[in-house]
């Protein structure tokens, strides 16, 4: 059989399979819309908070106006007593309650340090971090605004006195991401899993559905024809359609959710070859390994959560156990978020992300050289007594 | 009536044991499955996230503010480098999530009280990485400018206690409500594990119903399209049976670590009805067209973003409207809320009603379920 047959035969196969079809175009385009949905706002702000102001004095008051002002938080309530917060909270009306003790203007004045209490709901830590940042900046704000106050008392001129009220300080750049979205967080690196997980269910749906046809012994292209140019043909069908979908995550979507795109499109292109090949390698060997048609969307659905949590982006490598870490360069996700995530979101040059591109190729060596060897075995398993049929 | 549903329940028993797929499905996947997310984050904490300095001014100050770093278990000094530009390319190319660089001439404006800035540059794509660091590198500095300041405090009041006071003129006491670990392995795994929870769920159900339909063998198993709900029912309760028991599982893996505030019948009943409610969905994706493969991919798709949308690393309160329309389109948001309030609240059984309820009410898809199966066994049998 020749590759023209063979690749006219992979067309029919794959196109006439609802269960491809719907998982490598309808699914794709469906989650691309889907999965940014829940961060649409891109992040935390406006949580309503209580304050319980015991106080009552104007040192109070400035401290409740400077937790309004951050972005995070909104001050609800401030006349609740202490009781009708707690019960709030727990009917998830607000998500922090923030207490100003009795006397607090009169200890301040007698440099007793009075303490602020903060209590926050650490159920969601997003919600949980927010608060905190938010308080803690409103109220280091108002301490230093008292230190300030204290050393003019003490006749030290305004402007030595702004600096002077620290010995030195810290100033936090955010590199990338600078307002800490949580859509350019979460969206680059979950489409590069989405990309791979239907590209692998589609290859493994066409594997397995292939491997259940030959141990049915059905006299098909897939008997006889070469498994280079059945390789070939998918790479060229697969890769055709998931090169166009890979434009539209990083073209569309991306302008559609406002996601950085930095990386240069030569550069972000060559990795993307890369990736491809890789994934469908992979794709072409798991599709080698199962046995039937279904196995393959349990299969990859079941990887899903672990995969996108061992790549190091939520949680850090350095706490991830090695093994774990390992177990997942064997797929190719892992080093391809590393890699756009480079390119695409922190601007690195290519050579910064060379490793990941390395990785890329080699598992597509490894995986074809495998995937050729298992097919070729199991080919001659199948077909087997029937040889012996027509030889005899 | 009944009979039919034992003889399903039995048919259904007796395929597992011959089946070794059905039979990881329900005990070794589901538990690999687990096992690898809590691995993952065993740690609960993060620590030794490598950072890259620059000291540009060399001093025994500036040595003072790295060792004070450097002792700070959450990150680790992995690059000491004397251009900014050197060190930023190693957070692009991920080798440091952040660069700590003290400028020129920092001993000498601390000295003259001119507040010189350290600048921490640090890699806010890992948002959640990001924020570790910048609070420990907040903390960090805090206390070691405070050391400083008492010193000069000491010289000036002649007062220890007064010292400490003006340093920081009001004090802070923060209360974590609810989670009083503050362990990212709790925030994490407690709703990973019921969103992996669900999938194998589905998926499960989509299996067992799609291989008799595969094999043709709906006469064998349905004999006639008489009581089809029974028989429905008694198909899927070897595998109720077995979710019922990983939910319940789930929960006293995780509350053997942290005290479970609430009512565990409560919980349990919450995650029989949770269950129920996904084999019901899962059938009425199959009924769709009683396409196994197809009916598959519709899981995945239903399935796979839940954890997204559960609210517990992005807030509920920001979401957009479809959003929310989405999350209460799945049980398992629902499941995940009642966890929540009894795990953490201890919320009494009336306020968790309307959660319960809700979970029920999914239970409704079932009429439809029973009828399209119902129509299509009639036509089959004929």
């Amino acid at each position: 059989m020749n590759f023209r047959d063979t690749f006219k035969n992979e067309v029919k196969l794959i196109f006439s399979d609802a269960a491809i079809i719907l998982t490598i175009i309808a699914g794709v385009i469906l989650y691309s819309f889907l999965y940014p949905q829940p961060y649409a706002n891109q992040s935390v702000s406006e949580l309503s908070i209580s304050v319980v102001d015991y106080d009552k004095s104007d040192v109070s008051r400035d401290i409740v106006f400077k937790l309004n002002a951050t972005p995070q938080i909104q001050v609800t309530q401030n006349n609740m007593s202490e009781q009708d917060a707690k019960d709030a909270l727990i009917k998830d009306e607000i998500k922090a309650i923030i207490i100003i003790p009795k006397h607090f203007k009169k200890d301040l004045a007698l440099n007793k340090s009075p303490t602020i209490a903060v209590g926050a709901d650490s159920s969601y830590f997003l919600i949980y971090g927010g608060v905190l940042e938010a308080a803690m900046k409103s109220i280091l704000t108002q301490s230093a605004t008292i230190k300030v106050a204290n050393l003019l008392k003490k006749q030290v001129p305004l402007n030595t006195a702004k600096e002077a009220y620290t010995p030195y300080s810290l100033n936090i750049i955010n590199l990338f991401n600078k307002d800490n979205s949580y859509t350019q967080y979460v969206v680059p690196a979950v489409f590069i899993l989405i990309l791979q997980q239907t590209l692998l269910i589609g290859l493994g749906i066409l594997g397995g559905g292939i491997n259940e046809r030959m141990r049915r012994k059905e006299d098909e292209y897939f008997q006889t024809a070469p498994f280079w140019y059945m390789v070939l043909s998918r790479i060229l069908i697969f890769g055709s359609i998931f090169f166009i979908h890979i434009l539209f995550y990083f073209g569309f979507s991306f302008e559609l959710f406002e996601v950085t795109r930095l990386a240069n499109i030569t550069d972000l292109l060559t990795f993307a070859v890369a990736f491809l090949l890789a994934a469908i390698s992979f794709g072409i060997f798991l599709g080698t390994l199962f046995n039937s048609r279904e196995i393959a969307t349990p299969a990859v659905l079941f990887s899903s959560l672990p995969l996108i949590f061992s790549v190091g982006f939520i949680w850090p490598l350095e706490s991830i156990p090695n093994s774990i870490h390992y177990l997942s360069l064997l797929v190719p996700s892992t080093p391809a978020i590393h890699g756009f995530l480079g390119l695409n979101q922190m601007g690195a040059s290519f050579d910064m992300i060379i490793e990941n591109y390395t990785i890329l190729w080699v598992q597509t060596l490894v995986y074809l050289s495998l995937s050729t060897l298992i097919f070729i075995k199991r080919r001659r398993t199948f077909y087997a007594n029937q040889q012996e049929l027509q030889k005899g | 009536m009944f009979q039919a549903l034992n003889e399903a329940f039995i048919y259904e028993l007796k395929s597992i044991r011959r089946s070794w797929y059905k039979l990881i499905l329900i005990t070794l996947l589901p538990l690999l499955g687990f096992t690898l997310i809590i691995s993952i984050f065993k740690s609960g904490v993060a620590y030794e996230m490598p950072i890259a300095v620059v000291d540009n001014d060399k001093t025994e100050l500036s040595r003072m503010v790295l060792n004070h770093i450097q002792a700070n278990a959450t990150m680790k000094i992995s690059y000491t480098l004397n251009s900014t530009k050197e060190a930023l390319n190693l957070v692009k190319s991920s080798k440091v999530y952040a660069v700590v660089v003290i400028p020129r001439h920092f001993s000498r404006d601390t000295l003259l009280q001119k507040q010189p800035h350290i600048t921490a540059m640090i890699n806010t794509q890992y948002i959640l990485i990001g924020k570790i660091l910048t609070s420990a590198l907040s903390s960090t500095l805090m206390q070691s400018s405070a050391q400083i300041e008492y010193v000069k405090n000491l010289v000036d009041l002649q007062n220890p206690h007064a010292s400490i006071n003006s340093i920081s003129p009001i004090g802070i006491q923060i209360t974590p409500f609810f989670n009083t670990f503050k362990n990212y392995f709790y925030f994490l795994v407690s709703a990973l594990l019921p969103a992996m929870w669900q999938i194998f769920i589905v998926i499960t159900t989509l299996v067992s119903i799609g291989v008799i339909f595969k094999n043709k063998h709906e006469r064998l198993c349905f004999k006639n399209a008489r009581y089809v709900p029974m028989k429905l029912i008694g198909l899927l309760l070897p595998y109720t049976i077995a979710f019922t028991l990983i939910g319940i599982l789930h929960i006293l893996y995780m509350y053997s670590m942290w005290e479970f505030q609430g009512s565990f019948s409560v919980m349990v009943f919450g995650i029989f009805l949770t269950v129920v409610a996904y084999q019901g969905i899962a059938l009425l994706f199959f009924a769709t067209g009683f396409d196994y493969a197809r009916s598959l991919s519709l899981g995945a798709v239903y399935t796979a973003p839940a954890f997204a949308f559960l609210g517990v690393t992005f807030p509920v309160y920001n979401m957009n409207n479809f959003a929310l329309f989405w999350r209460d389109m799945l049980p398992i948001s629902h499941y995940m809320q009642l966890q929540i309030s009894q795990a953490n609240y201890g919320a009494d059984i009336f306020f968790d009603a309307d959660k319960l309820l809700v979970l029920f009410s999914f239970w409704v898809v079932f009429i439809p379920v029973f009828m399209l199966f119902y129509k299509r066994l009639k036509k089959e049998m004929h």
